[in-house]
């Protein structure tokens, strides 16, 4: 058995600086100005090992691509966000971003063979992105060894072959590998990576996350995971930060999950999922239907389904994690602080 | 685990291939002469990862698709035999639950019209009150309050959906029930939601079930035996908890491995 539980909570020494902060944000569409994601605040620490988990429409995927520049069609309504030091302008904010972040974090999006041009051997691609990323000076024989290079290491057999191959030569495994060799070949300090296995057959899957995490602990790499699979995540990182409808519930160490009262939905969602140590006793479903990001509720999103709800889950503000603490619950009761 | 002399479901041998780009020369295999035996009364899961021939099996067993090779009997008659009447009684004795709950609904017709459809086929013993009566009690026990059976199925989550195609497919008190993939489309509470009614219905429903799923942990929970397929085989078979907690085959070794 490969089981690992929370393997990558880095040692951090008190006085380290984050390499993310994010600080109250919010993401709103253009078209209406319809807030869909607010008040998540959270930050990262280099080589740390960093998980978001939430249902389908929680927001995930809108959160991230809008604060990496990339959404055009939302925009960061609030809040503010530091990386390595230093603060991405709220003006021009989306241009700022892919500015000073387009070099320093690697993006894996979430349907990633779109971001391969298929009409492109796949040296090529990688060349090019190592050419963005270093410049031209580093001259086209140094790159083809430093993108064949960086093919070896990302899993890819025969990389010198490989090379000059087409992405539909690929499995859907291999393609993804070429997916992260892309975005790996900038030497990011953070690498977010947005569902990158849920197409994924359960044997590949698992060596693609080993590749990541084997990655991280190599190269000092932070990763940020994005998954709906609470279970992956939970054998994969350090910290988990849980999304629903568009707010952020919790922030939670791996471990403490199905070994401590945590926060209310990160609990019952845990409890909703067969792991293999599990019998259906253990499995409790969640009654009622998810409340995707951008219903407007006011207080807890949750509240709809919560078996812990009181009224006041309906009208209070829901709390902000403020001073970015590691570990945070967001419940109005509450629960799993 | 019910050892009758006369099984529900016995593939024996059965192979079927697609042909690839008109040359038949160039066939591609999906499912390569397959043996798979289901008794009266169990849960028996089909496990296997994507292009396994999961759904290529499920087609068969529901006669939904021929197959090119070996023999099927269904409660012991050779389906290649079957008369008009036979033929005729399968399709009430054996229902399917599809992955997408969409697909399987009619979108102009509404729910309680769904499910009451199945009926008019297969139940012609009752009449339009009757069937009505029968569609409300179904899908409130499927978790659909009777009050929403006049709604169409956009008007429904998927989850909802999957319960609408599943009271539609117990409709008739099939024999069989085989099930695609049923949660795979849906969200994890979801998922747990509809994996609660499958136990419930096992439990009260005198179900033989064909459980087709790439999660191997539902598998174990659920099904009293498992078959464990790869690029068209059967690789590995036998008591879904011996199966999956002591796999003897290389490949179901790996896969369980690789589970988180
Ligand atoms: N460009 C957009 N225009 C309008 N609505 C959008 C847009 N992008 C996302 N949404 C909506 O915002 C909500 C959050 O979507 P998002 O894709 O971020 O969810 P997610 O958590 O990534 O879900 P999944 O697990 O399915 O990927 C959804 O209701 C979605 O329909
Ligand atoms: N209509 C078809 N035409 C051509 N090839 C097909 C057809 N249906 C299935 N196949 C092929 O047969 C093999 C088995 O497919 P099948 O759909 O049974 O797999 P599966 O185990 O259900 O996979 P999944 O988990 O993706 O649903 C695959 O290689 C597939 O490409
Ligand atoms: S705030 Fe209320 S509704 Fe939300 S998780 Fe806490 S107890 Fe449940
Ligand atoms: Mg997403
Ligand atoms: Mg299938």
């Amino acid at each position: 058995m490969t089981e690992t539980l929370s393997p990558a909570v880095p040692s951090t020494a008190q006085s380290e600086a984050p390499l993310l902060e994010i600080r109250d944000a919010a993401v709103a569409l253009k078209s209406g100005n319809r807030t869909m994601v607010s008040g998540v605040s959270l930050s990262v620490m280099p080589r740390e090992v960093f998980g978001i988990v939430g249902e389908s429409g929680s927001g995930k995927t809108l959160l991230t691509r809008t604060l990496l520049g990339l959404q055009d069609d939302a925009y960061v309504a609030a809040g503010s966000v530091r990386f390595d030091g230093r603060d991405i302008p709220s003006q021009g904010y989306a241009a700022s971003a892919r500015k000073l972040l387009g070099h320093s974090i690697g993006f894996v999006p979430q349907d990633p063979f779109s971001s391969l041009n298929p009409s492109m051997k796949i040296g090529k691609q990688i060349t090019e992105a190592i050419h963005l990323a270093k410049g031209w000076p580093m001259g086209a024989e140094k790159t083809r060894e430093a993108a064949i290079r960086l093919m070896g290491e990302v899993g890819i057999p025969e990389p010198a072959l490989a090379f000059d191959q087409y992405p539909d030569q690929f499995s859907g495994g291999m393609r993804q590998r070429i997916v992260f060799a892309i975005a790996l070949s900038q030497d990011p300090k953070l690498l977010v990576a947005d569902e990158p296995t849920t197409a994924l057959d359960a044997i590949t899957q698992r060596r693609v996350i080993e590749l990541i995490l084997d990655r991280s602990r190599s190269h000092g790499l932070a990763v940020i995971l994005i998954s709906h699979n609470l279970e992956l995540l939970r054998q994969s990182v350090g910290r988990i930060a849980v999304l629903y409808g568009g707010q952020l519930h919790t922030i939670v160490d791996a471990g403490d999950i199905g070994t401590r009262v945590v926060h209310p939905y990160a609990e019952a969602l845990f409890a909703c999922i067969p792991t293999r140590e599990k019998e259906l006793a253990d499995i409790r479903s969640i009654p009622g239907e998810p409340v995707g990001a951008g219903f407007g509720l006011t207080g807890c999103a949750f509240s709809t389904r919560c078996a812990h709800a009181e009224p006041i889950c309906r009208t209070a503000p829901l709390p902000l994690n403020e001073r970015l603490a590691p570990r945070f619950s967001a419940c109005i009761l509450g629960r799993g602080a | 685990m019910a050892e009758t002399p006369l099984p529900m479901v016995e593939l024996q041998g059965v192979s079927k291939s697609f042909a690839r780009r008109l040359f038949i020369q160039n066939r591609s295999f999906a499912l390569r002469g397959i043996d798979i035996t289901i008794g009266r009364g169990e849960v028996v899961g089909i496990l296997g990862e994507s292009g396994s021939g999961k759904s290529t099996v499920a087609n068969i067993v529901t006669c939904l698709t021929g197959y090119d090779g070996g023999t099927y009997r269904f409660k012991g008659r050779d389906i290649a035999t079957f008369t008009r009447r036979e033929r005729f009684a399968f399709k009430s004795d054996v229902q399917i639950v599809f992955q997408d709950p969409y697909g399987s609904l009619n979108p102009r017709a509404t729910v309680r019209a769904s499910v009451m459809e199945s009926l008019l086929l297969h139940r012609r013993d009752l009449d339009k009150a009757g069937r009505m009566e029968r569609a409300d009690l179904l899908l409130e026990e499927v978790g659909i309050p009777a009050s929403a059976g006049d709604r169409f199925p956009h008007e429904f989550s998927g989850g909802q959906r999957q319960r609408i195609a599943i009271a539609r497919a117990i409709a008739v008190e099939p024999e069989l029930l085989v099930c695609d993939e049923p949660l795979s489309s849906l969200d994890v509470s979801i998922q747990a939601q509809i994996l609660e009614l499958f136990v419930r219905m096992i439990r009260e429903r005198a179900l033989t079930i064909v459980f087709i799923s790439h999660d191997v942990n539902v598998v174990r929970l659920i099904c009293d035996r498992v078959y464990v397929m790869n690029q068209g085989a059967v690789v590995e078979s036998g008591p879904a908890r011996d199966v999956l907690s002591n796999p003897k085959n290389e490949y179901t070794a790996r896969l369980l491995d690789a589970v988180y």
